[in-house]
């Protein structure tokens, strides 16, 4: 358990982070993660209940599966003048729900479930809605919430969507 | 096919450097493409090494037909349309994984790796039944099965010529990428699945030949990943290329690693540069230095890969205006785990939905498919005549050879085979 103080700091800073998102602010986004954070959307396979090795493991493709440079480069594209399917802009929006905050393992960081639903309206009438569970951990540095491991398990085997040119 | 059809099969403007944009569009020319195109050709379903052991399966499509690729219990592959032959209920529900046999969950018939049926719910009325006979319902077979240094094909035409001379002159290219070590391939764990809203042709045509859209589309991606973008490609002495042969292109230049250094990565460098003598001996120098160059391939119909990145990919047809892309990850099965890491998330990092590179293209590729919608934007053809003059005979390269990789040399061979399938009743007419 965590107090309601937390709890309300938690759901604060999530709702801070999926603006800034909406907003396109991905330098400032970046600056929410830890030096040594890692982000990992894995792929999702369809395979039966059975089957020992699961939907997805770290051995196996993944969508993300980042340092902070790794996202530091796509950023670089993100905001490249040549990124001309970003102009006109995508119209994101980040939904973040279900949140439930718990003392992680390493004393001093917070182990944080959320859901997560990504609409992105593009051009006349493209859209696209993705959506996924998260499991953060985050940590605080020098007094502030930071990033330092997410994963994304996304709902889809088949993503219904030409692209991610967004995060989540 | 109406008059009117067979004119349009026939693509007469494509040699001037004209296409007729209702290829992108028209509902019957679709249809054709399943029946003449994807029921005919030898199409890729999967990479050996996918397939491990007896019982290991995956589920895949040849045109729309979903199809089970099973390694059985004698180590041979067997593929089989994976629908029960009793109400057409699919008999397998996973896309990859390992069974003894597979049910059906509708009826319960259930059938073994080589595809016979093994048992029946109910089985004493069934035995009452005279006409009742188990051999005759086994699921249906593809008519042909073979493999390519680690690739497995499959074609549902048993009038389709061999696996080897369907591929013809194209198996000396794909050895650059398929028999540049002794150990051979593999593919990386895992695919990525994704939905275009584009027709088919579209993407296999990018791959096929379009180095031109690289240094544009991609300009954003190439900042990313290489703080700059991509060089010109055109100039008039560029040593590069468009090659092709029955309707499979390549289209590349020899600076070795130009499209491997897109993944940023120094161990995936390190390794090509190691390797590079090694490749040489069993390539011959000049397919050593395309193993990893600024180069892309597509095998005739829908099966593309990148050399260098190393992204392999079908683009399944799922109607006129829409394709679903499956993408893997192609490793030297011989290559340390680091490199073979490297290159998995490298590949993701700039081809996949979410690939630096690739998520320019779809936009383009969709609103392309989709301006055909108009009935007048319909009729206005398309360009594809860059590079008339071009074909050359080399003296190591085989098929058909054209000097330059800024070129629609390929395109224009793509299409020439895929209007020649489609018009053709059988394969013998198809091949002259």
């Amino acid at each position: 358990m965590t107090t309601m103080e937390t709890y309300w700091e938690v759901q604060t800073f999530l709702a801070y982070e999926a603006r800034l998102l909406d907003e396109e602010r991905y330098t400032e986004w970046l600056g929410l993660f830890t030096e040594d954070a890692h982000y990992w959307v894995p792929g999702v396979e369809n395979r039966g209940r059975s089957d020992p090795n699961g939907p997805y493991a770290p051995s196996r493709m993944a969508y993300f599966d980042d340092t902070l440079e790794d996202l530091r480069r796509r950023v670089v594209r993100f905001t490249a003048p040549t990124a001309w399917a970003e102009d006109p802009a995508t119209r994101h929006l980040h939904v973040v729900s279900n949140i439930e905050v718990e003392r992680a393992e390493t004393p001093g960081e917070l182990l944080v479930r959320s859901v997560i639903v990504n609409y992105r309206g593009q051009g006349d009438i493209d859209a696209a809605t993705l959506y996924g569970r998260r499991e953060d951990i985050l940590r605080r540095v020098s007094g502030e919430l930071r990033i330092a491991r997410r994963l994304v398990l996304l709902r889809h085997a088949v993503l219904p969507a030409k692209n991610i040119n967004t995060f989540f | 096919m109406s008059g009117m059809n067979d004119e349009l099969l026939a693509l007469s403007g494509l040699d001037d450097g004209w296409l007729d944009r209702r290829v992108f569009w028209d509902r019957d020319v679709y249809e054709l493409e399943l029946e003449r195109i994807f029921a005919r050709c030898w199409l890729f379903v999967a990479h050996e090494s996918q397939l491990p052991k007896p019982g290991a399966f995956i589920t895949t499509w040849m045109g729309e037909d979903n199809v089970l690729v099973v390694r059985r219990r004698d180590g041979s592959i067997g593929a089989y349309l994976n629908s029960c032959p009793h109400r057409g209920n699919r008999v397998c529900t996973a896309e990859v994984g390992t069974a003894r046999g597979f049910v059906c969950n509708y009826h319960g018939w259930s059938f073994g790796l080589d595809g016979g049926l093994t048992g029946v719910h109910e089985s004493a009325a069934f035995g009452r039944e005279p006409g009742f006979d188990r051999s005759r319902l086994g699921l249906t077979p593809v008519a042909q099965l073979d493999t390519y240094k680690g690739l497995v094909f499959a074609t549902f035409d048993p009038g389709a010529p061999p696996l080897r001379d369907y591929l013809g002159d194209f198996a000396f290219y794909l050895d650059v990428i398929l028999d540049n070590d002794e150990g051979g391939t593999e593919f990386a764990g895992g695919s990525i699945k994704s939905v275009l809203g584009c027709n088919w042709k579209i993407a296999a045509e990018n791959f096929a030949g379009d180095a031109l859209h690289a240094g544009w589309t991609h300009a954003s991606g190439a900042e990313a990943m290489l703080g700059r973008g991509v060089p010109d490609l055109g100039a008039e002495d560029a040593e590069s290329y468009h090659v092709n042969a029955n309707g499979h292109c390549w289209e590349f230049n020899l600076d070795g690693v130009g499209n491997a250094a897109t993944l940023g990565d120094p161990r995936v460098m390190a390794y090509l540069r190691d390797h590079e003598k090694r490749f040489a001996e069993r390539l011959g120098a000049l397919r050593a230095r395309m193993v990893g160059s600024i180069s892309s391939v597509n095998v005739f119909p829908n099966f593309s890969f990148l050399p260098g990145q190393n992204t392999f990919r079908t683009w399944q047809p799922k109607g006129p205006h829409r394709t679903e892309l499956h993408t893997w990850v192609l490793v030297n099965r011989n290559a340390p785990q680091d490199v073979k890491d490297a290159w998995r998330k490298g590949a993701m990092m700039t081809f996949s939905p979410s690939g630096v590179f690739e998520m320019d293209d779809g936009e383009n590729w969709e609103l392309a498919t989709r301006s055909n919608a108009g009935v007048v934007t319909r009729k206005q053809r398309l360009y594809y005549g860059l590079g008339s003059g071009t074909a050359i005979e080399h003296p190591e390269l085989p098929g058909n050879v054209h000097r330059g990789q800024i070129n629609d040399a390929n395109q224009r061979a793509f299409y020439r085979r895929w209007s020649q399938l489609l018009r053709a009743r059988t394969w013998d007419e198809a091949a002259s």
